[in-house]
């Protein structure tokens, strides 16, 4: 689904992903793990095509298609979710009419009639009610007076309403204590399926005990260095990175 | 001022003579006081940020009644009456009094001057350049008298359409009272055709106890307008004034307006959004003016400049010596697209009480680029995503309208203004 080829990634002129190649097939859960400045979250703004970060060499192949030749937001009407380690505050707009606005967007992207008012809030409070999100709550404005808990689940919100087939979560467990991160987890594990993928980046293992992925990548200054099975994130644990790699 | 303007205004005002019943001293008055002073300059404080070449050149003539009718723009919504000026003239054939007539009293401003010859005192002459030509040149308006207890629930609706008026000005004068406990919504609009017309407005208000007066104003006047308006309000005891102005037309457009709380817990807001595309200057005074304690005012105004477009926002709250326990807000953000987009804030309090609550806070920045990547990475097109965030950014400057209807429509014109940028 997803191949990453030889990446090099620029900001600000500055190197910081230096040949990076990566392979995700369909119905796999991949963790990347490295400490901060190895570039995890470099690599996951790239995918999702955000400015700023300049692709000076390599490719990235979304089922075949250049995803480094689409927008942001054609990127995800092909099929892509980035959840954000640090989710934006966006006041006077609602997380309805965000959503909404979003789905019509990925829906418009690929040919698709919008989505009718009553279908969305039947969807939407479906989606939000297992993730212990109330209607109060899809009221208010984008992230505006959340928790740091309360925005990550919103992420897993709007994951599942969008229900993306490739999930790119950039540390979607930092800062969350065990009852949210058992929330996200739940989240993340609702879009498993056998045509979806997930890439977790995070330094943490803790997350991946509830989220038990198939690959676990180790990425030092910008290169992934090991790749291995579960056991590889416990062992990080215990022996740290500098071991390790 | 120039021989020849000051000539041809005073010539104007001559064919004035005996049109309005008790105003030719009054006329006469202001035309001496604008001879005097002349018109408004770059270094007239409150006129520093406004573009005044249009008010330099050649007298502006007075708009004539066109041959046709114009077409008349769908209400916004329900409305209780449809009042429709042409050119600055009142035309009643076109306008719809609905049962309104029968609640309160609704007359052009000659007929009620007829009636209160004693009333022409009580015509703001104005204080400078603009004000007093009005005065000076007034030939219309309409006069909304509302009784005591009477409540209107539905806006009065006043449009006021320009057409074929190129260098040609309209002086109009409103007058709107509200008897004690009584309640009215106007929504004033401004549209005209492409040519370089000239909407000069005055409104008087007296709000008197316990009323309440809701004032919207939307105002799309053509491309080449210039549009200059002034509200002045009194609010008496537990009065309530609310005003929310739109500004989206004009080469130049220019909104004021004058509250003064006078007597114990008398209330004001006074908000808005003007949006500024490339080559249009929007700009806003307000200045309200807090006489008597526990009295309240808040102004909520955002600005969208778009490359080469300029807003201002000069906001004056003044509180009097004995005006004790007074909270007044202020807060006032505008938005700039590019470097070449213009946003001018000038807040300024007078505070001579020593017990008040007083906040002001005046930002210019640009679109927060990390909330566009936040809506444009869950699929949102750029262009809609930038239009989510201005419309969440002006919808506070716009909350307080009462009328859904309304207020809806000003979102689709806010909305319609970001789709019409060329550059997105």
């Amino acid at each position: 689904m997803l191949r990453i080829n030889d990446l090099h990634v620029s900001v600000a002129e500055k190197e910081i992903i230096k040949g990076l190649s990566l392979e995700i097939k369909a119905g796999e859960t991949h963790a990347i793990m490295g400490l901060n400045g190895a570039g995890k979250s470099t690599l996951a703004n790239t995918i999702a095509g955000r400015d700023d970060y300049e692709v000076t060499k390599g490719s990235v192949e979304f089922d075949g298609k250049d995803l480094l030749d689409l927008e942001p937001h054609e990127r995800v009407g092909e099929g892509l979710f980035l959840g954000f380690q640090y989710p934006v505050e966006i006041p006077g707009v609602s997380n309805l009419n965000f959503m909404r606005t979003a789905l019509n967007g990925i829906r418009k992207y690929r040919g698709e009639e919008e989505i009718s008012a009553a279908d969305f809030m039947k969807l939407v409070r479906e989606k939000a009610g297992s993730l212990g999100m109330d209607t109060e709550m899809l009221k208010r404005f984008v992230n505006v007076g959340f928790s740091g808990g309360e925005k990550k689940r919103n992420e897993m919100v709007q994951m599942a309403v969008l229900n993306p087939r490739l999930a790119v979560l950039d540390e979607t467990d930092s800062g969350l204590d065990i009852d949210a991160l058992k929330i996200v987890a739940d989240g993340i594990n609702a879009q498993r399926r056998d045509d979806t993928a997930v890439l977790l980046i995070t330094h943490y293992q803790r997350l991946l005990s509830y989220v038990q992925p198939d690959v676990v990548h180790v990425m030092i200054d910008g290169q992934i260095v090991k790749s291995g099975g579960k056991e590889l994130a416990l062992e990080l644990e215990e022996k740290g990175y500098a071991e390790v790699a | 001022m120039l021989e020849d303007v000051k000539d041809g205004y005073e010539a104007q005002a001559k064919s004035l003579q005996g049109m309005l019943p008790g105003t030719d001293d009054l006329r006469k008055k202001a035309l001496e006081e604008l001879a005097a002073i002349g018109m408004p300059t770059a270094r007239t404080e409150d006129w520093r940020y406004s573009d005044l070449k249009a008010l330099k050149g050649g007298a502006f003539a007075m708009a004539r009644t066109p041959k046709e009718n114009p077409d008349i723009p769908a209400a916004l919504g329900d409305v209780s009456a449809r009042l429709v000026f042409v050119n600055g003239r009142y035309r009643e054939s076109l306008s719809d009094m609905g049962d309104l007539w029968q609640a309160a009293s609704i007359r052009p401003l000659a007929n009620h001057l007829m009636s209160n010859a004693d009333r022409v005192g009580e015509l703001v002459r104005g204080k400078d350049g603009v004000a007093l030509l009005n005065t000076a040149l007034l030939r219309d308006g309409i006069v909304l008298q509302i009784p005591s207890g009477v409540e209107i629930d539905d806006p009065v609706e006043i449009v006021h359409i320009m057409t074929n008026a190129d260098e040609k000005a309209a002086h109009m004068r409103h007058i709107v009272e509200l008897g004690e406990g009584a309640s009215l919504s106007i929504v004033e609009r401004f549209v005209g055709d492409a040519g370089a017309y000239w909407t000069n407005s005055v409104l008087q208000a007296r709000v008197t106890e316990s009323a309440t007066l809701t004032h919207t104003r939307v105002q799309e006047e053509g491309d080449g307008a210039l549009h200059t308006a002034k509200a002045y309000v009194n609010v008496g005891a537990e009065g309530r004034y609310h005003a929310t102005n739109l500004s989206l037309g004009g080469s130049v457009a220019r909104f004021e307006a004058h509250v003064r709380l006078l007597v114990d817990e008398a209330e004001a807001s006074v908000d808005g959004v003007a949006l500024a595309a490339t080559g249009q200057s929007h700009d806003t005074l307000t200045h309200v003016s807090h006489r008597m304690p526990h009295t309240n005012s808040d102004q909520v105004f955002r600005t969208v400049a778009d490359s080469r477009g300029k807003t201002s926002f000069q906001g004056k709250v003044t509180v009097d010596k004995d005006a004790q326990k007074v909270e007044a807000d202020q807060s006032f953000k505008a938005l700039v697209f590019d470097r070449t987009a213009e946003a001018n804030a000038k807040p300024e309090l007078e505070i001579f009480a020593d017990d008040v609550k007083c906040s002001h806070g005046a930002t210019v920045g640009e679109l927060d680029e990390k909330a566009v990547f936040y809506l444009t990475s869950r699929g949102i097109d750029p262009v809609t995503a930038r239009q989510m965030l201005v419309e969440a950014f002006t919808a506070e400057a716009i909350a307080r309208v009462p009328h859904d209807d309304v207020r809806a429509a000003m979102t689709d014109r806010i909305n319609a203004w970001m789709a019409a940028r060329k550059d997105t």
